[in-house]
C-alpha cells in the first residue's frame, strides 16, 4: 500500500528525487500521447533565503539560492515543480508527475511509490549521517 | 579596453587572456572535476559562496576553478552570475531554530539543552602539516565492517539532538537577557536592489555582514577588540551551529509552503555583558551571526558586530565600516581597478606640481589649501 502524500510533501519528495528517476517516470506518464503543454518553461533562477533572527525576532535576507522551476498541463490538470540547482530537465519531469498525480491519472501510484523511495532513502541517509556524528557527542569536565 | 584615457592593446590583452587559459586548462595535471572541488575544497566553496550571496555548491565549484583559487575573483564571478538570473520567489522566513545540526557547540555553558556536538572539525587536536606521498588507502573490508556495525549500534537521532534547544532559550528562561523584542515586523531590507547607507535598518547590516569578504570581516572585529574604537567588550560565545535549514516557498496553486530543498549555514551568537550608564547591567544582550555554508570565523565575528553595532553603531564610524567597507567586491574591486592604466589621471598630477612649482619660482604666492575633514558624507 503506498502512502498517501499531501501535495507540498509529495513536491518536496520530487524535489529531492534524483535526475534520472524522475525523467524516467516522467517519460512513461505521457508515453499514452496525453497532451502535454508546458506553461512556464523551466526557468532557472534564485530563490532569496528570508531569515527571522531569534535574537529581536527580525527578518533578513541571507542571501540566493539557486533553483529552478517550471509548470505543466498534463490532460488538462496543471503540475508545478521547483528544486534546488539548475536542472532543467529534471525539474520539467517533476511538474509532469506533479500533473500526473492532480489529474488522477494511470502512473499516480507510480509517483508516490517513487516518493517513498526518496523519503526512505532520506531516512537512510540521515541515519548514516548521525551513526558519524554521534561519536563527537562530548561532555567536557569542568575544572574545578 | 573601456576604461580611462588609454586605447588599444587588444593583441596583447587576448594573449593575456589566452595564458591564463592554456595554462590553467591544459597545466600538466589532472583535471580537477566540479564534484572533486566540492568533496575536497569545501570550505573554499563555501566562503565563495557566502561572500557571493549565491548558494550553489557547483556553480561555486566552477567558479573556484575558473579563478585559480582566488576565491575573490570566484565570488565576483558568481555574484556576476546570479545578476543574470531573475529572482524566482522570496522565501518564507525560516526559523533558524529548525536547523538539523552537523556541529552545535555552546562554550559559555557545559550542560545546554540538548548535546554538544563536535561534528566534523580538528578544533581540538594539533596539527601538523602532512604530505603523503600519493591518495591514501581506500578503507579494509574490516574496517567497513566495523563501520557498518557501528552504524547499526548508533540509536534513532531524537529530535533533541536534531535540532536542539538553543542556549539563548536558556538565559531567557532565567531571564539574563535584555528583552529587545518589540513584536515589529519591518520589511526586511535588500541590499542586492538598493544599497544600504547609514543610518540603515539592522536587517540591511545583517546583510551585509552576511555577505562580507570573511577577512574583512574578521579583521574589523578584531580592530574593535583591540583597536581605537573598543566596540567590542567582552568576548564570550554564547553558541555556535553548523547545519541544514529548509528553504520553503509558497505553492503557487495550493497557497501552501513547500520544502524546495535545504542548504547549510552557520550560525553564532555572542554574548555582551551590557555595562553602559543607560544599558540594564543586571542583564547580558546578544549578538547574532548567520551565513551560508561552514564559516565559522565569520559566523562568529558576525554576531560580535552585530551586538557592538547595535550598541555603538551610530555614535562611532562602526554601521558606516560594516556598510561599506567589508563587501569584497567593493574593496577588491577598487583595489584592482589601480591596476589599469591611469596615464592621463598620474599627468594631470604632474602637470599640477609643475604648475605650481612655476608658480613658486615666478614669486606667487600658492594658494591657501583647507584640510580636509575627517570623515566624508556617505552618497
Amino acid at each position: 500500500m503506498t502512502h498517501v502524500w499531501s501535495r507540498e510533501r509529495r513536491c518536496a519528495l520530487l524535489a529531492e528525487a534524483e535526475r534520472a528517476e524522475l525523467i524516467e517516470l516522467a517519460d512513461a506518464c505521457i508515453a499514452d500521447g496525453a497532451e502535454v503543454r508546458v506553461l512556464v518553461a523551466p526557468e532557472v533562477g534564485c530563490v532569496t533565503a528570508q531569515v527571522r533572527e531569534p535574537v529581536l525576532a527580525q527578518r533578513f535576507l541571507l542571501g540566493d539560492v539557486l533553483a529552478c522551476r517550471a509548470e505543466v498541463e498534463v490532460a488538462g490538470h496543471r503540475g508545478w515543480a521547483m528544486r534546488l540547482g539548475d536542472d532543467r530537465a529534471a525539474v520539467l519531469a517533476a511538474a509532469v508527475l506533479d500533473a500526473e498525480v492532480q489529474s488522477g491519472r494511470p502512473r499516480t501510484a507510480d509517483v508516490d511509490r517513487l516518493c517513498e523511495r526518496v523519503a526512505r532513502r532520506r531516512e537512510r541517509q540521515e541515519s548514516q549521517e548521525w551513526a558519524e556524528l554521534a561519536p563527537t557527542v562530548v561532555e567536557f569536565e569542568e575544572l574545578t | 579596453m573601456g576604461y580611462s584615457g588609454a586605447r588599444g592593446g587588444l593583441e596583447a590583452i587576448l594573449a593575456a587572456e589566452d595564458l591564463v587559459r592554456r595554462k590553467r586548462d591544459h597545466a600538466p595535471a589532472p583535471w580537477a572535476s566540479t564534484e572533486q572541488i566540492t568533496a575536497r575544497f569545501r570550505l573554499a566553496v563555501d566562503r565563495v559562496m557566502g561572500e557571493a550571496g549565491l548558494y550553489d555548491e557547483p556553480t561555486a565549484a566552477a567558479a573556484f576553478r575558473q579563478a585559480e583559487g582566488d576565491t575573490l575573483e570566484a565570488s565576483h564571478l558568481l555574484r556576476a552570475q546570479r545578476s543574470t538570473l531573475p529572482r524566482l520567489a522570496v522565501s518564507e522566513a525560516v526559523d533558524p531554530g529548525e536547523m538539523t545540526v552537523l556541529r552545535r557547540i555552546v562554550p559559555a555553558f557545559r550542560e545546554p539543552d540538548g548535546p554538544q556536538l563536535l561534528g566534523r572539525t580538528s578544533d581540538y587536536t594539533g596539527r601538523l602539516l602532512e604530505r603523503p606521498e600519493g591518495p591514501p588507502e581506500p578503507p579494509t573490508e574490516e574496517s567497513a565492517r566495523t563501520e557498518v556495525t557501528e552504524v547499526t549500534e548508533v540509536p534513532e537521532r531524537t529530535e533533541e539532538q536534531r535540532s536542539p534547544r538553543r542556549f539563548l532559550d536558556l538565559l531567557r528562561k532565567l531571564d539574563l537577557v535584555s528583552e529587545g523584542r518589540t513584536g515589529d515586523d519591518p520589511e526586511p531590507h535588500d541590499i542586492t536592489r538598493k544599497p544600504a547607507r547609514p543610518p540603515a535598518d539592522r536587517s540591511a547590516v545583517l546583510a551585509a555582514m552576511a555577505r562580507a569578504e570573511s577577512g574583512a570581516l574578521v579583521a574589523l572585529w578584531y580592530r574593535s577588540v583591540l583597536g581605537p574604537d573598543g566596540d567590542v567588550h567582552e568576548i564570550t560565545l554564547g553558541e555556535l551551529r553548523h547545519g541544514r535549514l529548509p528553504l520553503r516557498v509558497r505553492h503557487p496553486h495550493t497557497g501552501n509552503p513547500v520544502t524546495v530543498g535545504e542548504f547549510r549555514v552557520t550560525e553564532a551568537e555572542a554574548i555582551e555583558d551590557l555595562d553602559g550608564a543607560d544599558e540594564d547591567r543586571t542583564r547580558f544582550d546578544i549578538g547574532y551571526g548567520l551565513c551560508f555554508g561552514h564559516n565559522e570565523r565569520k559566523a562568529i565575528a558576525m554576531a560580535n558586530l552585530d551586538i557592538a553595532n547595535r550598541r555603538f553603531g551610530r555614535s562611532g564610524p562602526l554601521e558606516q565600516l560594516l556598510l561599506l567597507t567589508v563587501d569584497g567586491l567593493d574593496s577588491g574591486g577598487f583595489l584592482e581597478h589601480l591596476k589599469l592604466p591611469h596615464y592621463v589621471t598620474f599627468r594631470s598630477m604632474v602637470e599640477r606640481k609643475q604648475a605650481m612649482r612655476a608658480a613658486a619660482e615666478a614669486g606667487e604666492d600658492l594658494p591657501a589649501r583647507a584640510a580636509e575633514p575627517t570623515g566624508k558624507d556617505c552618497r
